[in-house]
């Protein structure tokens, strides 16, 4: 994830570069290493530097690293002639490489052959069967391919063994979030709450797919996350928001039959019912009276 | 005594200098060796499994207080299970389908690293690679000062020192009149053998092969035992209370809320 004020100094950058103010070279580099997926630019801005010796002789032995960044955003781009430019010139300088080996996998997936980027794939994992990457390719072809139980079978194959990666954790809970496997996915998010459990997104997430699945003792599990992303998130959470709303509404119809009056004795709903107020008058008063009613309806407001 | 003790300038040229810049020399040499000898070893899938789940096995103790009883009961359980089966299953835990917890460690089975060692040859073949830049070039050199330049006074510290620097300082001279600030050319040797470490992280950059000292500390370490770790590990969760957080956060949030909207 990229933290708010790297992506400003990114944004900044990128303006600068597209402005012709200069810098490519450090736009590309924080692309790099922040991850972000902005292939356009980087095939636009990583393709002048490559073309100009100039500028290219300049930068030594990351000129390779530069090889390697434009062909996958190339390859993302669909401009597979500058990718297999790219890739031909890495094989001139680095034969036997296993990451060119990917490169090339990646390029056949681009053209859409399936069966030759799988065959390109199991032949490197023979090399070396512990390749993260070639793993995460194969979930992500099984994936857009269509074949989705199929790359839940290859990331639950993946996960036995690198089991503390919680990206692949994420990506197999949206996936059975996705397929409507609430219980599984229930399970990927707690592996996840566990791993990092100070991010308000896994508790937010979390506390959907438990409400989503419903039963009174799911729900209240569900309000209590909702809560705890309201604290993780100072109250700036909408969703949570809502969330403990409709919760305490659910939890409100479940346990109105039984005689059983445990009702807990906390004001949360209504003053996330007022923080939505608030909110909505700041940033949103046209949709205020929409909001007002919808709470009103649900007996939140008075 | 010896204030008088006047250094021969050939000394200082055909000694003290040859001496540190053929340590240098060597230094540099053997890193380049070591470099083109070093083999990407690749790691078994069963020790990355086992650090893997050393790390899962830690989340999980770390952060317990995060999750409902419910699912903790049924990660432990699923940890370090021994003879029970899985009661209550989730879903991942019957993909899986084991009957031992994944820390659980069979009796027996914990060999010893020394057995391991000669089983594997590669293990072995590395260790003599090592040895092979390391000790190798050290003896030869050691025997090439020792022939060459020993037993004479080198060189000369600018200040005075007690008689405890005298065994560091004046290797292979026995004579006890000489003063202590006198080195000798063994000495010499061993000076630089040991010092040079801060100019070959200048020269070959931070993390150079050159490194003796880290790489004795790895040799003293090398019996790093991963089915130890996993029962340690599994020891620890054995005995992790758990008491779930989230009623508190419930708190927690209404206070943020009261703040918010005030």
């Amino acid at each position: 994830m990229v933290g708010a004020a790297e992506e400003a100094q990114l944004n900044r950058l990128e303006n600068q570069v597209d402005n012709g103010g200069g810098g490519a070279w450090e736009y590309l580099c924080l692309v790099r290493k922040l991850k972000v997926r902005r292939s356009e630019k980087v095939l636009k801005h990583g393709l002048s530097i490559l073309n100009n010796p100039n500028k290219r002789s300049k930068l030594g032995g990351d000129e390779w690293t530069l090889h390697e960044q434009v062909a996958i955003a190339a390859i993302d781009c669909q401009c597979l002639d500058v990718a297999k430019g790219c890739i031909t010139a890495l094989q001139a300088k680095f034969p036997e490489s296993k990451r060119i080996g990917r490169l090339e996998g990646m390029l056949l997936e681009a053209k859409g052959l399936w069966g030759e980027a799988e065959k390109a794939y199991s032949r490197l994992l023979e090399e070396d069967s512990l390749d993260q990457v070639i793993h995460k390719r194969r979930v992500a072809m099984a994936k857009a391919q269509g074949n989705i139980s199929g790359a839940i079978e290859w990331l639950n194959k993946y996960l036995e063994i690198f089991m503390s990666d919680h990206d692949a954790w994420r990506e197999l809970a949206e996936i059975y979030v996705s397929l409507q496997m609430y219980k599984q996915a229930v399970f990927c998010y707690e592996e996840l709450i566990l791993s990092q459990p100070m991010v308000p997104l896994y508790h937010l997430a979390y506390a959907d797919v438990l409400y989503t699945l419903g039963g009174l003792e799911n729900l209240q599990a569900a309000k209590k996350y909702y809560a705890s992303t309201i604290d993780l998130t100072g109250g700036k959470n909408t969703r949570a928001l809502f969330g403990v709303c409709l919760c305490t509404v659910a939890i409100g119809q479940l346990s109105k039959g039984r005689s059983k009056e445990d009702k807990e004795s906390s004001d949360l709903q209504s003053l996330a019912a007022m923080a939505l107020e608030k909110t909505y008058k700041q940033k949103a008063p046209s949709k205020l009276p929409l909001l007002t009613a919808n709470l009103r309806n649900l007996k939140l407001l008075s | 005594m010896a204030e008088d003790l006047v250094l021969d300038t050939a000394i200082r040229d055909w000694v003290l200098i040859p001496l540190s810049v053929v340590m240098v020399l060597i230094g540099v040499l053997r890193y380049f060796v070591s470099k083109l000898m070093r083999t990407s070893q690749l790691p078994d899938a069963k020790i990355v499994k086992e650090g893997q789940v050393v790390i899962r096995a830690r989340n999980l103790r770390a952060a317990a207080n995060f999750i409902p009883v419910k699912s903790f009961r049924a990660r432990k359980v699923y940890f370090s299970n021994e003879d029970i089966q899985l009661e209550n299953c989730d879903p991942q835990a019957i993909t899986v389908d084991i009957e031992n917890g994944l820390l659980y460690v069979p009796k027996g089975q914990a060999q010893n690293p020394q057995a391991q060692m000669f089983s594997d040859p590669n293990m072995a073949m590395d260790m003599m690679k090592k040895n092979l830049s390391m000790i190798i070039p050290q003896t030869l050199t050691f025997a090439w000062v020792n022939f060459f330049f020993s037993g004479f006074v080198a060189a000369k510290i600018p200040f005075p020192l007690t008689q405890r620097f005298r065994s560091m300082l004046q290797n292979g001279i026995d004579l006890s009149t000489v003063d202590v600030s006198y080195v000798s050319s063994r000495s010499w040797y061993f000076l630089n053998l040991f010092g040079l470490r801060g100019l070959f992280s200048l020269i070959l950059g931070e993390e150079n092969a050159t490194d003796d000292t880290q790489r004795m500390m790895q040799m003293s370490g090398f019996g790093f035992d991963p089915s130890k770790s996993l029962s340690a590990e599994k020891d620890s969760l054995d005995i992790v209370q758990h008491e779930w957080a989230l009623p508190k956060f419930e708190q927690r949030a209404e206070s943020v809320l009261r703040k918010f909207i005030s």
